[in-house]
């Protein structure tokens, strides 16, 4: 009886380990998605009115690109933080472009009624955007400088996140337009 | 082989199969609205599931193994 | 049931009342520090009604606070009293005057996520007349495949003391509790979990509370002094089109008693407004008995039991709940969002014992 204990135990462990060893390397199962450096994909989506809203037509703002959904509790409290952003940068040629991610529409409008913004709102029900960007997570958000390349890239939404989008957009916002550069 | 043995062995197959078609899982992170309910949620609700194990633990002669929070937005 | 002898009610034993008056210190303390610190925080208050078909009633409250120290680290402390388990439940019994039969017990659980693995450390103390259980446990999980798969494992410890009541003697239990976990998300509408479990009790595992007949003589149980058990779960969670959800469980567990038992639940809720959640869920549970166990025992047997939980039986349990979250501010006193939560338990087993159990429950976001 105690040998039988020991062998279940022994096995017990031996499977833990295994189960977190064969996985100990998401790089293989995650597919990267879009970094700091590149050129951001092509974004052309409807706002609510119907009128489609470009990233192109941004070139020399810089832009946050903030993947969102109702359904997802980060998302929301992200929502009012980035909208502050914006009313505090606008000025200086800082735009933000929030992609709603949600399959029913009306649950994004249900969310945005409720809370009014200054933000510039898109809709991609079926998240063909979010593939182009190769989202990782929600919320994920992406900073654009003023020449159209991804220059940060974060996953979750925390008052760290938060903290560090200032300086990023602060930074961004000081260099010139078209300006060279290196992380 | 021993009964105990072929369900070690059994559950260590059905673990193995999980793991293998967690490789084609395609539900990407936007694609999620659905698993985010609170339904979808094992033991959301943790106070319920804990007072429904204690008094069948008072009633039944097996307890235990009833499984692990999990599932939901997967928010990051 | 048969009763061996009748006691006089024990006199007051004060053993856990410095545990309930530090179980509410620290909820109280937490409660203070929710209002100065940010994050999701959810505070449980559930009260719940039990009552058989011996007339047993119980009432038992129970608070958990879950908050987020940082956005990396969280802390749930839960706080109940109730009266049904093996000991006070036998004690109500022989003492149908009225005896102290609650259990309080305090619950801290501490989480941290380090990156991308989220690790869990708790424990439990739990006190009752002629009973104390003292639980540490441990558990990591990991998220992979873009949150598609969790993996989970973990070990509880838990030292056990029933005391050998009506003398002041305490016999030692050990427990050793060790699990692992899949979670899959299977679609965008399905996810399953398996999940195993392996459980080793050493020492004392009588209960001093039950008596069984031995030659005609009521005398407390012997039962063997290790027990090792597994289980096997499988649960699934499907969503189904018009905001209806259907929850599937299977259990499948056996020990080294020779008891094995099966559990099927299978539950439908459906959301008739966002605000408005209705369920049903029927679980069905079937179990063969200790090789020991007999209704009565002649001769000279090693093992003997009055444990009612080890004869073959099975029973139904149907549940109904109803969760309303008002959209406006309920009677201007709670917080937005809070939830109510109505729940009505019907359980039956096939040994005549039936039992009734209503929850009311309030969550409420911090």
């Amino acid at each position: 009886m105690q040998t039988l204990s020991r062998v279940f135990t022994a096995t017990g462990l031996a499977a833990v380990v295994l189960l977190f060893g064969l996985t100990a390397s998401p790089a293989a199962l995650d597919v990267r998605g879009a970094v700091a450096g590149q050129q951001a994909p092509a974004l052309r989506l409807p706002t609510a009115d119907g009128t489609y809203l470009s990233l192109a037509d941004q070139k020399g703002n810089v832009v946050l690109i903030d993947f969102w959904a109702s359904w997802c509790a980060p998302c929301r409290h992200a929502f009012p933080a980035i909208d502050q952003l914006f009313v505090d940068f606008r000025s200086r040629g800082f735009r933000v472009i929030a992609v709603n991610l949600d399959e029913k529409r009306q649950d994004a409008v249900d969310f945005l009624v409720a809370r009014p913004h200054g933000i510039d709102v898109v809709f991609d029900p079926r998240g063909d955007s979010a593939r182009a960007f190769g989202l990782t997570g929600m919320p994920s958000s992406y900073l654009i400088g003023r020449d159209g390349t991804i220059r940060y890239a974060h996953a979750g939404y925390t008052d760290k996140v938060l903290d560090a989008y200032r300086l990023e957009i602060e930074r961004l916002l000081s260099e010139p337009a078209g300006g060279e550069h290196t992380r | 082989m021993t009964r105990t043995g072929r369900m070690v062995l059994l559950t260590l197959a059905a673990l193995a199969v999980a793991m293998w078609t967690a490789g084609c899982a395609t539900v990407q992170p936007w694609e999620r609205a659905r698993l985010a309910n609170p339904c979808m949620v094992f033991d959301y609700n943790g106070g319920q599931a804990d007072f429904a194990s204690h008094w069948q633990s008072a009633r039944e002669g097996s307890s235990g193994g009833f499984g692990v929070q999990g599932g939901g937005c997967g928010c990051k | 049931m048969q009763v061996g002898e009748r006691e006089p009610a024990p006199a007051p034993r004060n053993r856990w009342r410095p545990l309930a008056v530090a179980g509410v210190c620290v909820t109280a303390t937490a409660l203070v520090a929710a209002g100065s610190l940010r994050g999701e925080n959810i505070l449980n208050i559930q009260f719940h009604t039990f009552q058989d078909s011996r007339g047993v009633t119980v009432l038992e409250p129970i608070v958990d606070l879950d908050k987020d120290f940082t956005e990396r680290s969280g802390l749930k402390v839960k706080f109940g009293v109730d009266a049904i388990t093996g000991a006070s439940d036998s004690c109500a019994r022989c003492h149908p005057d009225g005896a102290n039969s609650q259990r309080t017990f305090v619950n801290v659980d501490y989480r941290r996520k380090i990156g991308d693995y989220k690790l869990d450390v708790g424990g439990q103390i739990s006190r009752e007349n002629f009973y104390a259980a003292d639980t540490a446990m441990v558990s990591i999980s990991r998220d992979l495949n873009k949150g598609n798969t969790t993996i989970a494992g973990g070990y509880s410890f838990s030292l056990n003391q029933p005391q050998l009541h009506p003398t002041q003697s305490v016999e030692n239990q050990y427990a050793h509790d060790l699990f692992f976990s899949v979670t899959q998300t299977l679609t965008k509408n399905t996810i399953l979990q398996l999940a195993y479990d392996y459980n080793r009790i050493s020492g004392y595992q009588s209960s001093p509370f039950l008596r069984t007949r031995v030659n005609d003589i009521m005398v407390v149980g012997n039962t063997p002094d290790l027990r090792s058990r597994q289980a096997v779960v499988v649960r699934l969670r499907q969503a189904l089109p018009g905001d209806t959800y259907l929850q599937a469980d299977y259990r499948r567990y056996f020990d080294t008693w020779s008891l094995a038992s099966n559990t099927f639940s299978l539950g439908v809720e459906h959301y008739f407004k966002p605000s408005l959640l209705v369920g049903f869920t029927y679980r069905w549970y079937g179990q063969t008995g200790a090789d020991f166990y007999q209704s009565s025992y002649t001769g000279n047997p090693i093992y003997y039991t009055g444990d009612f939980r080890l004869q073959p039986f099975n029973s139904a349990t149907y549940t109904g709940h109803v969760v309303y979250t008002p959209a406006h501010r309920l009677l201007d006193l709670l917080p937005d969002k809070t939830a109510i939560d109505l729940q009505y338990d019907r359980y039956q087993a096939s040994t005549q014992f039936a039992s009734s159990m209503f929850t009311l429950g309030l969550r409420i976001p911090l």
